[in-house]
């Protein structure tokens, strides 16, 4: 067991995959001798040199079809957008292209690749924009936002493994923000499966990302009242495990979903309508969602701390969920 | 039987006669397939006039190439390859016969053919994805090499100008074929660009960048096979801006009435495939009623293909493919698709 932060476990998987196969191969901007962005690639170049760790001009809609063509004459590259706030760059490449290949030529091409970007609001206050809802609309993509270090590294593994191209969000405040034992033995992870993140008979929180840790902080401070809350880390926002979250949800007849993005819009409401429709009767209250307010996102930091959801945010909406 | 100094340009006598009959034999095949395609599909987009490239682009190159054909003009490339032309007139029509069943545009086929494919509807991003296939060549240390050709409206679009930086500081092996056809829809090259000539635009990239006549098709295809070899040899990519006209409208039904029909009429006169025809007979390549052989032989093909295609029944509501989005179902198992008849992978 080795104790690994998101970031560290993040190139954990990266390395591995790798190691163990020739077709894998890293594209981005500052990934080779600065290590990365916040240290996203630190320690790659150093092992496997320029070829495989290549350092691209910034050229985003140029690195994402460089990533499927070369996908598609059998290489498993992993590109990298520094951050999610530049994903509008290139969005033709991923929506036009990576998500409709497959399908559109009834199965003749395969686009195995993963697509990494850093998203969330993060230690330095830049780029953190959260447009991951905008990948689970469209079909033929996988979308992962994992919290923590285990996941981060193992469903990287499974992203790289996958036949279809795989949008991978990593939270910046998980970074270096979140530390835990790693098992020695990386294996790939079942994409499309939500985790339980705690176990409480009273009401279902589902989060993502960084939400997921301050989802389990409040549902501490509530425990103190007697609330058992149960936090459902999604993990996978396309597939989405609508199945785990139903199955809380009718254990717990409450549900609260909070996110970093956007309310309007964001994955929260997806999964909001899909339990009204998998399992309306079983709820004792309407369900309550929790996002950013619907204005672009401030900088300084008062502003930034009003916007982005916090514990206070979700413990009243928890509280809300239980009054009624 | 090759001359050392062949007649027009002089560039089309480098070329033997072999390769001089297939480029023509490529053109006929080219014309009259893309205009049965208009005659049955109004919104198909006519290539005619511009076979020149196309055919200069795209023929003589290897099995374990890449090609990424333009929207105008895109099946000579897979029949190149060996499609089935009655499969690729089905799928212009949304055919059930159609390579794509029913679900592309129309230019698509087996994954064993390397051609990129056409699904979705902007420009440029293709070149992107052309441009891919190279690093992948590039990356396996192979000396396979990818041809791709886009309109002269999409070298405005931010695509083409990442992508040809990114081939040249990696030095990818891709010739980037510009089929000039003077006209983005309803606008004039010279109203949306601000120079006589793109080719220039790779003195930006630091690739060699050309300037040949597109409706000269053995000079298009010397530019184009020369460029290849630059490739595969490891010296990276080339951008040929190959100049012709767009002699159809935007597409089939076109009512067109932003030209003028003097102009139009002009360029018919410069038709790269009785230019090709008359410089062949001159230099003795073949007689007049060999040519006619050859046009008889790609009519009739053409002829029964659209046939076959005709009698097909539209897609089948079956072949919608709700659950074929992803190569693998979510959970992990295998959900491969009948439609697979090849790989991309070598």
């Amino acid at each position: 067991m080795a104790r690994l932060s998101f970031a560290e476990a993040l190139v954990e998987g990266m390395r591995h995959e790798l190691r163990t196969d020739e077709r894998v191969f890293l594209m981005g901007q500052d990934i080779g001798k600065m290590g990365g962005v916040m240290g996203g690639s630190r320690g790659l170049i150093e092992e496997f040199g320029p070829r495989r760790i290549r350092e691209t001009p910034i050229s985003e809609s140029a690195m994402v079809g460089a990533a499927i063509g070369s996908a598609m004459v059998g290489k498993r590259p992993i590109v990298e957008i520094s951050f999610g706030e530049f994903l509008p760059t290139c969005m033709s490449q991923i929506v036009l292209q990576a998500a409709n290949l497959h399908y559109m030529t009834a199965g003749a091409v395969d686009v195995s690749m993963v697509l990494r970007t850093r998203i969330g609001d993060g230690p330095y206050r830049g780029h953190p924009q959260c447009y991951e809802s905008w990948f689970a609309h469209v079909p033929g993509l996988k979308v992962l936002m994992p919290s923590t270090p285990t996941d981060a590294r193992n469903l990287m593994i499974a992203a790289i493994r996958d036949p279809n191209p795989v949008i991978f969000f990593e939270h910046m405040w998980l970074y270096h923000g979140v530390r835990e034992e790693v098992d020695d033995v990386p294996v790939a992870a079942t994409i499309g499966k939500a985790a339980i993140r705690r176990v409480g008979r009273d009401v279902t929180v589902v989060a993502t990302g960084w939400m997921v840790h301050k989802a389990l902080e409040a549902a501490e401070t509530l425990a103190l009242e007697g609330i058992e809350v149960e936090v459902v880390d999604l993990v996978s926002l396309a597939p989405l495990d609508i199945d785990t979250v139903a199955s809380s949800v009718r254990r717990t007849s409450r549900i609260v979903v909070a996110h970093e993005a956007w309310k309007i819009g964001g994955i929260g409401a997806e999964v909001t309508a899909a339990i009204a429709e998998a399992c309306f009767f079983d709820l004792e209250a309407p369900p309550v969602r929790v996002g950013a307010p619907h204005h672009p996102l401030p900088m300084a930091k008062p502003l930034r701390d009003a916007f982005v959801p916090d514990v206070d945010d979700l413990l009243r909406a928890i509280r809300q969920a239980m009054a009624s | 039987m090759s001359r050392p100094n062949g007649p027009g340009t002089g560039e089309g006598g480098n070329l033997g006669s072999t390769v001089r009959i297939g480029l023509l034999k490529a053109m006929m095949l080219s014309r009259t397939l893309e205009r049965a395609c208009c005659e049955l599909n109004p919104r198909w987009f006519p290539a005619e006039g511009e076979e020149g490239v196309i055919a200069g682009a795209f023929f003589g190159l290897r099995s374990d190439d890449t090609m990424a054909p333009h929207y105008r003009g895109p099946f000579l490339a897979y029949a190149l390859r060996g499609a089935n032309l009655s499969r690729l007139v089905g799928q212009a029509l949304g055919k059930a016969n159609g390579y794509a069943r029913g679900r592309a545009l129309g230019f698509t086929g087996p994954a064993a053919m390397g051609i990129v494919p056409w699904v979705a509807g902007d420009l440029g991003t293709t070149i992107g994805v052309a441009t891919g296939c190279a690093l992948g060549f590039s990356y396996e240390g192979s000396d396979r090499v990818t041809v791709c050709s886009f309109g002269d409206g999409t070298t405005n679009r931010g695509d083409f100008h990442e992508a040809l930086n990114l081939a040249s500081v990696w030095k990818l092996p891709i010739v980037y074929v510009c089929q000039h056809n003077q006209y983005s829809i309803s606008l004039h090259a010279s109203e949306v660009l601000p120079i006589e000539h793109l080719s220039i635009r790779a003195g930006s990239y630091g690739m060699p960048g050309l300037t040949v006549d597109g409706n000269d098709v053995f000079a298009v295809h010397t530019a184009v096979r020369d460029a290849v070899a630059r490739a595969r040899n490891g010296d990276g990519p080339t951008l040929i801006e190959a100049r012709s006209y767009r002699l159809g409208g935007h597409w089939a039904s076109d009512p067109g009435g932003y030209r003028l029909p003097e102009v139009q009429e002009a360029w018919r006169d410069k038709d790269p495939i009785p230019r090709a025809i008359s410089e062949m007979v001159d230099a003795g390549d073949l007689t007049q009623h060999e040519i006619d052989a050859m046009w008889d032989e790609v009519r009739h093909a053409v002829d029964e293909a659209i046939a076959i295609a005709k009698a097909c029944p539209d897609a089948r509501i079956e072949d919608i493919g709700s659950d074929e989005v992803f190569a693998e179902v979510p959970d992990g198992t295998s959900a491969h698709l009948g439609a697979r008849s090849g790989s991309w992978r070598a």
